[in-house]
């Protein structure tokens, strides 16, 4: 049995080494590949296909199947990770960091004359930069506004928006173009939009705050929160311009091809809809939007003229073997020609503050119709980034949050007892978290001042 | 050791090893690891130096609120059990007769089996659509054909409004969202309901319908034959012979289907309901993903999954104490 052991362990070790020699190859005809794990939307070939051109000297290929941030630690810790990857708000960041496979490119960034905080928008900052560090540069980066459905207005007798700035302003607008049937049964919404997408937009319009500017508590149950996601609640159950979610659900097969609130719209279920620029990569679809004629205005506001900015950015994997190499991928998403591509493809906006002001993206030959690329500069231009905590996790509190925002936007809980429990159950994952991590206690008594 | 034996035992090994390799590397040495874990504060950030906790894990897990809520959602799963195990053997006794074509009849009954379970799922979605879906359809239609809102104004009722199921909280125990408990605010046929409803028509067909068809063609003719020499009619047959005959199978199906069922409904969370609405489909096994994979606790999904673990292996000491006594062939 000794021996059987012995067998075992040597076969595991041979194996194991076997594996480690199948490893794709580092070089390709003369070219250093470069793996980026990134989601394979239609428009990445071009993007792909624009780096290869402009750095001949490398090859980069897209891994689609290995993205999840805890797919990208593990297999960078084992040392079999890509060279770059995506980071998408400031949670992942923190995790990447903190396990030690975010690369901070401050210094190389500097040398490179590039300077994220003079070209980069505001709203990408959670992605990049912790701590005063830099660890990546922005890949795309967006802000809502309102689509609207010109054929539908039309079919309704009412004139495109023009001047319609505040919610309020905006919800006799949208009952005009909410259809119901004699049972009450809606065939057509003046809103669509996805809460759990939108909620902080609207916190932030009214004044409210997730968590305490310096982090260290949630604050989502003061009045300005509750006033925002009543109002949430009220174009659901008072106003009934937006459908509850037993509606969604409905409308979701009655179209037959798939849910979401874009195909929604896109099918005509809603005359308007809060959603990004980038909607248009699956909007200018011909083969399923031929007919679809599109507008679109500034978001409305409430009591502040901000929008809630997102977007992704590239970080490079610490223990990549060519991560020199791939600084020469942070260069391409801070050049005029990426930028341009983005814009062109409408993948949200380019990184660039600086790419949204050519003629270009105004007014894209290629795309005469789309008259409204003012007002994603707009929207960008008043983008606030997101409110994070260092001393929570992201996912933690996002599950928290959802379970409180089902029952909310479902009427089987008051704004105020919802938004109350999710204020008490994150200080509570607050002090879990400050408990567990050393470098965050000590953090968190040199800004309180007292232990938890 | 003869030099002859030496040698069986050689290729014995031999023909082990590919196997054994395989249950080293995924299963035992993964199984045993996350057994340390678990008493570890493991979280793969560097900022958070790696020490063991001891029982600290299990003892937050003691108080963790959510922990108890999704071990009553995983229990709640469970409730078709019964109903699945009996539908199967009722199925099975139907497949065993002497039919014509009766080998296409089993196929179709088993085709739940051998479609994939995400398409399944997507179907049953579509299937509980609270507006446009067939079975609200049908409930409606029987409301009104059978006018049952007139009884229930009769009975001081409202009009009876078809469930919502996948994004409704309520269910048949009325138990509460927020805490371990019951209430009539909460009764009526939601999310969970729609799970176990679904879990039973894919287990009636399944796996456990061909161990029952199986297990019906091998008790011995004989045996029938003297039963209805006796003048015994078909329940007497049934309830004398083949349920006794066959309480090895059903032994094993309920083993089986209680390990299966505590660890149980990932899939349907992942696909169906994401775990909502406000977690009431969210089981433990999809606590331990989200635990581990979403907010990188591995320690605590450890101690979560050995808590599982425990649960399971006593459940099945049970079933092994009283349920073998019931056994006699």
């Amino acid at each position: 049995m000794r021996i059987f052991f012995s067998v075992t362990f040597v076969v595991l070790l041979l194996m194991s080494a076997a594996i480690w020699e199948m490893r794709p190859p580092a070089v390709v005809n003369g070219k250093t590949v470069l793996s980026w794990v990134s989601d394979d939307n239609p428009m990445r070939q071009g993007q792909i296909k624009l780096f290869n051109e402009m750095n001949p000297t490398d090859l980069l290929q897209l891994d689609p199947s290995n993205g999840g941030t805890e797919k990208v630690i593990v297999q960078s810790l084992a040392g079999v990770g890509p060279d770059f990857f995506d980071c998408y708000n400031g949670f992942q960041l923190s995790a990447y960091v903190k396990s030690g496979i975010a690369w901070d490119v401050t210094d190389e960034l500097e040398k490179m004359g590039i300077d994220v905080h003079k070209q980069v928008w505001k709203a990408l900052y959670p992605d990049l930069e912790l701590d005063g560090r830099i660890y990546g540069y922005g890949t795309n980066a967006s802000a809502d506004a309102m689509w609207f459905n010109k054929t539908l207005f039309e079919k309704a007798g009412v004139p495109f928006p023009t001047g319609v700035k505040t919610w309020q302003e905006f919800v006799p607008l949208a009952q005009k173009l909410t259809i119901r049937d004699e049972d009450g049964k809606a065939q057509q919404f003046g809103l669509l939009f996805d809460w759990s997408g939108s909620w902080l937009q609207f916190v932030d319009q009214w004044g409210g705050r997730l968590y305490s500017e310096d982090g260290t508590r949630c604050t989502l149950d003061s009045p300005e929160s509750v006033g925002a996601l009543s109002f949430m609640h009220d174009l659901i159950y008072k106003y009934k311009v937006t459908p509850s979610p037993v509606e969604e659900a409905a409308m979701a097969t009655q179209g037959g091809w798939g849910s979401g609130t874009i195909t929604l719209f896109g099918a005509g279920k809603g005359a308007m809809a809060l959603g990004g620029r980038w909607w248009l990569c699956t909007l200018r679809d011909p083969k399923n939007y031929k007919d679809l004629r599109l507008g679109a205005f500034l978001c409305p506001i409430g009591k502040y003229y901000v929008y809630r900015g997102y977007g992704k950015g590239t970080l490079i994997n610490k223990n990549s073997p060519r991560r020199k190499e791939a600084l020469k991928f942070l260069a391409y998403l801070a050049s005029p020609a990426y930028n341009r591509l983005i814009n062109h493809q409408a993948d949200g906006v380019g990184p660039l503050i600086s790419s949204v002001s050519t003629p270009d993206f105004l007014h894209d030959p290629d795309y005469p119709n789309e008259d409204y690329n003012m007002v994603w500069r707009s929207a960008m231009l008043h983008a606030v980034p997101e409110q994070i905590s260092p001393f929570v996790n992201g996912q933690a509190a996002d599950r928290i949050i959802s379970k409180q925002m089902d029952l909310i936007k479902d009427d089987q809980k008051s704004v105020e007892a919802g938004l109350k429990t999710i204020q008490e159950q994150i200080d509570e994952e607050i002090h879990k978290t400050i408990a567990r991590d050393p470098s965050l206690r000590a953090r968190y008594r040199k800004i309180t001042g007292r232990s938890v | 050791m003869r030099a002859n034996s030496r040698r069986d035992l050689a290729s014995a090994l031999g023909f082990l090893l590919p196997n054994f390799l395989g249950f080293l590397a995924f299963t035992a040495g993964p199984v045993l690891f996350s057994l340390v874990v678990s008493f570890t504060n493991w979280n793969l950030q560097r900022t958070v130096p790696f020490q063991f906790t001891g029982l600290a894990n299990f003892v937050d897990l003691a108080h963790d609120t959510q922990f108890w809520l999704y071990f009553v959602n995983t229990g709640y799963m469970m409730l078709g059990m019964p109903i699945a195990i009996g539908g199967s053997l009722f199925l099975a006794i139907l497949l065993s007769q002497k039919l014509r074509g009766i080998v296409v009849y089993r196929t179709l009954f088993y085709l739940p089996s051998f479609t994939s379970g995400v398409a399944l799922m997507i179907l049953w979605k579509a299937l509980y659509n609270p507006d446009f879906g067939p079975i609200n359809a049908l409930v409606t239609d029987m409301v009104r054909s059978f006018h049952l809102n007139v009884l229930s104004h009769a009975l001081g009722g409202g009009n009876i409004v078809p469930p919502q199921w996948l994004l409704s909280t309520r269910n048949i125990l009325g138990l509460e969202v927020e805490r371990v408990a019951m209430g009539l605010k909460q009764w009526g046929l939601g999310a969970r309901d729609a799970l176990v409803i679904m879990g039973i028509w894919t287990g009636i067909g399944g796996n456990n319908m061909l161990l029952y068809l199986a297990a019906l063609t091998n008790i011995p003719q004989e045996l029938y034959e003297a039963a209805q020499i006796d003048g015994a009619g078909k329940w007497a047959i049934f309830k004398n012979v083949t349920w006794p005959q066959l309480a090895p199978t059903t032994f094993f199906i309920v083993v089986m289907s209680f390990i299966g069922g505590l660890q149980g409904g990932f899939d349907q969370a992942r696909v169906m309901t994401s775990g909502g609405p406000a977690g009431t489909t969210t089981t433990l096994s999809y606590y331990i993903y989200t635990k581990a994979f979403e907010e990188f606790q591995m320690g605590y999904a450890s101690a979560i999954s050995w808590v599982l673990f425990i649960v399971i292996f006593v459940v099945t000491i049970v079933n092994w104490k009283f349920g073998s006594k019931e056994m006699n062939y």
